[in-house]
């Protein structure tokens, strides 16, 4: 087979999808749900006969620009993260694809939306095929515009107009950071390319740049919302659910990780203890911050900044392929979250705050298991998926990093007591306002999505079943993280702890909130710490406080400067001289006879005094 | 077969000319003939560039890197050596191409417009068009000089007569700015010429070839690029010598507004690359650290003066100011893949920019104001110009799959290579250009409709794009993306040509010039 056709047609199908919707099928949603649905259909089969049948590294190269000393090319580099990624991607983004045919079927811009979505799986497929750094810049700038354009859907309210902004130019600070990188990886290792970079890397004698790993980071830090850039991706919930389950849960933020992953070759020491100490601290900070949130999408997107910082931690901790075995999980399971959130928020006529729901176990029964499912999954109950790989990141701290260990422990924990309250509130009780009253049980678009996501969230973690390919990618890392845990004698702990955190997790949250609850607990009980935990560490006070105050002031100096000294003094200040000169010789010139025999006689008078040696 | 080609160099450059010619004594009424003669006009230079630029072979069996060349003698030859000389290489084929398609897409703007003595106006147009032409396609460096003023003038009289508010003092702040970065260049092109006594003659190959022979490190040799590289950079709006640019603009009708910012303002960073730089290698070097620093005050200095902007068209007039500092940096490189970058940014930011003069017209036509705060939620009317202006923004930008990208791309890769530490101030602005543009979308299109919108509607119900806007936005989108998506089919041939003139003068350059 010709891998090389196989993987365009993956990449581009999803392009010839939002060309054709863009061009021809604005009006007519249903035609272009239909086209968009096709193309991520094939490429999810072309890739899953890929994970199956390409079995050997493949890497392909065209030559894209050639200046002089600049040489860019695109290429794809197919290896065992490119290979789970890309069923990832387009399985879980097909589903995504499905489902939105339910949610979004009463949207009057549907074209729009598919045509959006299309546009993002051909730019996420592009990051996870390429070859080098060059063409994932590209690649990821143009997630990064999907995802604006995405959130941007409902672009009449307030809420969208200013999160479309924010989550741009949030990501566009942290791809300044990565561009430096990849200008500085060009001339430094004299190649961009990630298969090269890998060669050079297991050379005796290479030296890794920290100034580089540090730069190249901060597109990671932007595309997966770390701190400090984290603010945009709680707003980013004003898009459509779908798209912030493809986009801002299984996907796209995960591309940062991926990214990761896939320069791990060149990220040294210290850099790799900077991103351990990002992930953990993200990992408890937003899981704190997740427990003042009203909003069923916002406790979510915090959950999901928790669990990217899981990810990051394990690559901190030098191990990459615990961290994509943890995003593909969290890819099945938070998208599953999300979409059951949808189907509520669908059902419930746009209501959002779970306070408001409340008793929906009774209306729509099949959403609330599978929800559950999503949520055990999440938490790491037993013999879930998330229980495998986020059990696995845990692991790796105990022997590596203590403090780190313990933070995740205690991510672990508020995990399960935010997800604990989110579904007391919500789901059980007895309803709160009128549209929970009046929900229903979503239609089969939505349905089918959600059961085999579900189905996956189960089984997912149990890598003996994964193509022989993808497992390279974990398998060994798992049998060392074993094999260290067996020799340091803890696998009684680990079997404890595997355990307590969500079980007392689920508990405390059972017995502050209690079931079905119509006020916040830790609102009516300790105020000050719920108004602490709402500001979030005033993140987004100080940003704004420095785009009014300071850069906005600062321009509008600049600005007065340049209209009034440049503008005014030079430019008008030399034609106004000029004018000056001009005007007073016009006033020696009035054309009275006898104006100008003064000025003659005075002439006359100035010359002679001149000539008498007066002066 | 150079002459079969160079006869079409000739029907690019002057059938506009002629066409603008002969609607000058046209009837006002006859609005149709008007219109068809004009749109030969626009559409015989766009047709022959696009052709140019995809049969534009690379590189001839002699290495000669010119295509197309043709010389006739107008009488001066003896005299001055001043003929009228044509021919295309690399480096000016883009800006060939680019004047093609920006003149076809202002004059289509320009044709589905209402303006009063439409046939002046076209006939203006044209004008300015078949200078554009002229300038990109000559390769003596008189008459290089002289198409510049050719199109230049109409410009002027354009804004005097239709241009919008506050236009006197624009049009004069703008003729007087330009006739003096016009004047301080021709007397530097003049002195490139004086010290070429040996072979006399502004042919610019033979100039380039006698000044690589004689390398011309001399103090005069110096004196001249400064001529050149200030009277060209006044032409361009170097900072600090800009500020004609956003308010002359401003106050320019759109059709002339495009064509200047898209293409004629890039006739003085044409000339640096293509006759200041090749020609005074080392003289141009010891320049360098100056025109970084300028440069670097267009991104930075003009960028925050872009973001403090509340009227759409100073914004989008100092944004294009902003974007020719990359390209002069691109150019201070004096390599080949920092100048193969400014002219792919040259060509992308001539697209971008008459694309976001023109739609910021069409964004005053339907809400009649260009304050960015009174504006808000035109795109639930508007949705189709939402999504052209999005598109014109996000090329603007940067985005990938734009040409802008490519050209950013490159220099920023390029600079690293010399000055790594210029890159970084150069690099933020891609964040301020983020802001601000997507400030301006958001202000206009997204959010809640307006209420001085919702008073303005009331009167005027808001129609989508048309057609006559329709179609242009389209041309320079299609082109915008034809070189951000697939860039090495213009990239090769800017290699050939850029390797002749740069891959030398590279090695010669004194080692010691660096920023600090």
């Amino acid at each position: 087979m010709d891998w090389t056709k196989v993987f365009l047609s993956i990449l581009l199908l999803p392009l010839v999808a939002a060309l054709v919707n863009m061009l021809f099928l604005r009006r007519n949603g249903t035609t272009a749900a239909l086209v968009s649905i096709t193309a991520a259909f094939f490429s999810m089969v072309l890739a899953m006969i890929a994970l199956f049948k390409c079995t050997e590294r493949y890497s392909v190269s065209f030559p894209w620009l050639s200046l002089g000393d600049f040489q860019a090319s695109m290429g794809i580099y197919y290896n065992p993260m490119t290979a789970t990624m890309l069923f990832v991607v387009t399985f879980v983004g097909f589903l995504i694809h499905v489902f939105s045919v339910g949610y979004m079927s009463d949207d009057p811009a549907k074209g729009r939306f598919f045509t959006g979505l299309s546009i993002f799986m051909f730019s996420m497929l592009g990051i996870v095929l390429a070859d080098n750094l060059i063409m994932m810049f590209v690649f990821w700038e143009l997630v990064g515009f999907s995802s604006y354009m995405l959130i941007a859907h409902y672009w009449n309210t307030e809420e969208a107009r200013s999160a479309c902004k924010k989550a741009f130019i949030m990501n566009r600070i942290g791809d300044f950071g990565m561009l430096l990188g990849i200008a500085w990886t060009y001339w430094h290792y004299k190649t961009v390319n990630l298969q090269a970079l890998e060669v050079f890397s297991s050379q005796p004698g290479f030296v890794i740049h920290g100034g580089i790993a540090l730069l190249l980071i901060c597109g990671f830090i932007g595309k997966s919302a770390q701190f400090p850039l984290h603010t945009w991706l709680p707003d980013a919930m004003a898009g459509p659910t779908p798209v912030s389950a493809l986009i801002h849960a299984a996907t796209m933020v995960a591309a940062g990780i991926y990214f990761l992953c896939r320069i791990f070759c060149i990220l040294d020491a210290q850099t790799l203890e900077v991103i351990v100490w990002l992930g953990s601290g993200m990992v408890v900070y937003a899981g704190i911050c997740a427990f003042a949130q009203t909003d069923i999408k916002k406790i979510l997107a915090y959950s999901t900044l928790s669990q990217l910082g899981y990810m990051a931690a394990a690559v901190g901790l030098g191990f990459p392929g615990l961290a994509l075995f943890h995003t593909t999980t969290h890819a099945f399971f938070k998208a599953l979250l999300f979409l059951g959130s949808g189907s509520v928020i669908h059902a419930c006529h746009h209501e959002q705050d779970i306070f408001k729901m409340g008793g929906l176990f009774k209306k729509m029964p099949l959403t609330t298991a599978l929800f559950a499912i999503g949520t055990i999954a999440l938490c790491g109950v037993m013999f879930t998926s998330g229980y495998f790989s986020k059990d696995a990141i845990i692991e790796v701290a105990y022997f590596k990093n203590t403090p780190v260990f313990i933070l995740l422990i205690l991510g672990a924990f508020l995990t399960a007591g935010y997800m604990g309250r989110l579904f007391y509130v919500a789901f059980l009780g007895s309803p709160k306002s009128q549209n929970s009253e009046h929900a229903h049980e979503s239609g089969f678009f939505m349905l089918v999505s959600l059961v085999v996501l579900a189905g996956m969230s189960l089984i997912g973690g149990y890598t003996q079943g994964w193509a022989p390919f993808a497992r390279q990618l974990v398998s060994g890392e798992l049998d060392t993280v074993h094999h260290q845990i067996v020799s340091l004698q803890a696998e009684g702990l680990f079997s404890v702890l595997g355990i307590l955190p969500w079980a007392i997790g689920f508990a405390i949250a059972l017995l502050f909130y209690g079931i079905g609850a119509k006020k916040d607990a830790l609102q009516n009980h300790l105020p000050s710490v719920y108004s602490f935990v709402n500001q979030k560490l005033w993140f987004d006070e100080i940003y704004g406080f420095y785009v009014r105050n300071v850069q906005q002031r600062f321009a509008d100096i600049l600005n007065f400067c340049d209209v009034v000294l440049v503008g005014g003094l030079l430019v008008r200040g030399t034609a106004g001289l000029v004018g000056v000169v001009g005007m007073m010789a016009r006033s020696l010139h009035v054309g009275n006879i006898h104006i100008y025999v003064y000025w003659f006689l005075a002439g006359l008078i100035i010359y002679w005094s001149f000539a008498m040696g007066y002066f | 077969m150079d002459a079969y080609y160079s006869s079409f160099i000739y029907l690019a450059v002057f059938v506009p000319l002629i066409t603008g010619l002969m609607l000058l004594p046209m009837n006002t009424s006859a609005v149709n003939t008007t219109r068809s003669i004009a749109l030969v006009g626009f559409v015989v230079p766009c047709i022959v560039s696009i052709w140019f630029a995809f049969g534009f072979y690379t590189s001839s069996a002699s290495g000669e890197v010119y295509q197309a060349l043709s010389s006739v003698d107008l009488g001066l030859e003896g005299l001055l050596g001043i003929s009228l000389r044509f021919g295309l290489n690399g480096v000016s084929m883009p800006m060939f191409l680019l004047a093609g398609i920006v003149g076809l897409a202002s004059g289509l703007y320009a044709i589905a417009t209402a303006a009063h003595r439409l046939n002046l106006y076209l006939a203006l147009l044209l004008i300015m068009l078949s200078g554009l032409m002229g300038t990109f396609a000559s390769t003596d460096i008189f008459f290089f000089y002289f198409f510049h003023e050719l199109a230049l003038i109409p410009t002027f009289i354009m804004i005097g007569i239709w241009g919008g508010q506050g236009r006197r003092t624009a049009a004069m702040e703008m003729a007087v700015y330009l006739t003096l970065g016009a004047m301080i260049s021709l007397v530097g092109l003049i002195m490139l010429y004086a010290q070429a006594p040996a072979i006399k003659t502004f042919n610019l190959i033979e100039l380039k070839k006698y000044f690589q022979a004689t390398g011309g490190a001399t103090v005069l040799a110096d004196n001249t690029f400064a001529m050149l590289l200030f009277g060209f950079g006044i032409l361009v709006s170097l900072w600090p010598f800009h500020s004609w640019a956003p308010r002359g603009y401003a106050a320019a009708p759109s059709s002339a507004a495009m064509l200047h910012a898209g293409v004629l303002k890039k006739f003085g960073l044409y000339g640096l690359i293509q006759i200041a730089a090749p020609l005074l290698p080392i003289a141009g070097s010891q320049w360098i650290e100056v025109l970084i620093w300028l440069a670097l005050g267009n991104i930075v200095v003009i960028g925050f003066i872009t973001m403090a902007q509340r009227d759409l068209k100073l914004m989008v007039g100092y944004s294009s100011v902003m974007h020719m500092g990359y390209i002069f940096l691109g150019i201070a490189t004096l390599s080949v893949a920092g100048m193969g970058g400014a002219i792919l940014l040259m060509f992308a930011h001539g697209l971008s920019a008459a694309l976001m003069f023109m739609l910021s017209t069409s964004v005053y036509r339907r809400t009649h104001s260009y304050d960015l705060n009174e504006m808000g939620g035109l795109g639930q009317q508007a949705p189709l110009l939402a999504g052209f202006f999005i598109a014109a923004t996000m090329a603007n930008i940067g985005l990938p799959g734009f040409a802008n990208f490519w050209g950013e791309f490159t220099i920023f890769i390029a600079l690293w290579n010399q000055y790594p530490w210029v890159v970084v101030p150069a690099a933020t602005g891609v964040i301020i250009s983020a802001v601000y543009g997507l400030r301006a979308v958001a202000n206009i299109f997204f959010g809640e409709v307006s209420q001085s919108l919702k008073d303005y509607s009331k009167e005027h119900p808001i129609t989508d794009i048309r057609l006559g806007e329709r179609v242009p936005a389209i041309i320079l989108l299609v082109a915008l993306l034809a070189v951000g998506l697939y860039p090495k089919w213009m990239g090769d041939k800017l290699e050939s040509a850029l390797l002749k003139d740069y891959a030398k003068p590279q090695a010669v350059a004194p080692a010691n010039v660096h920023v600090n």
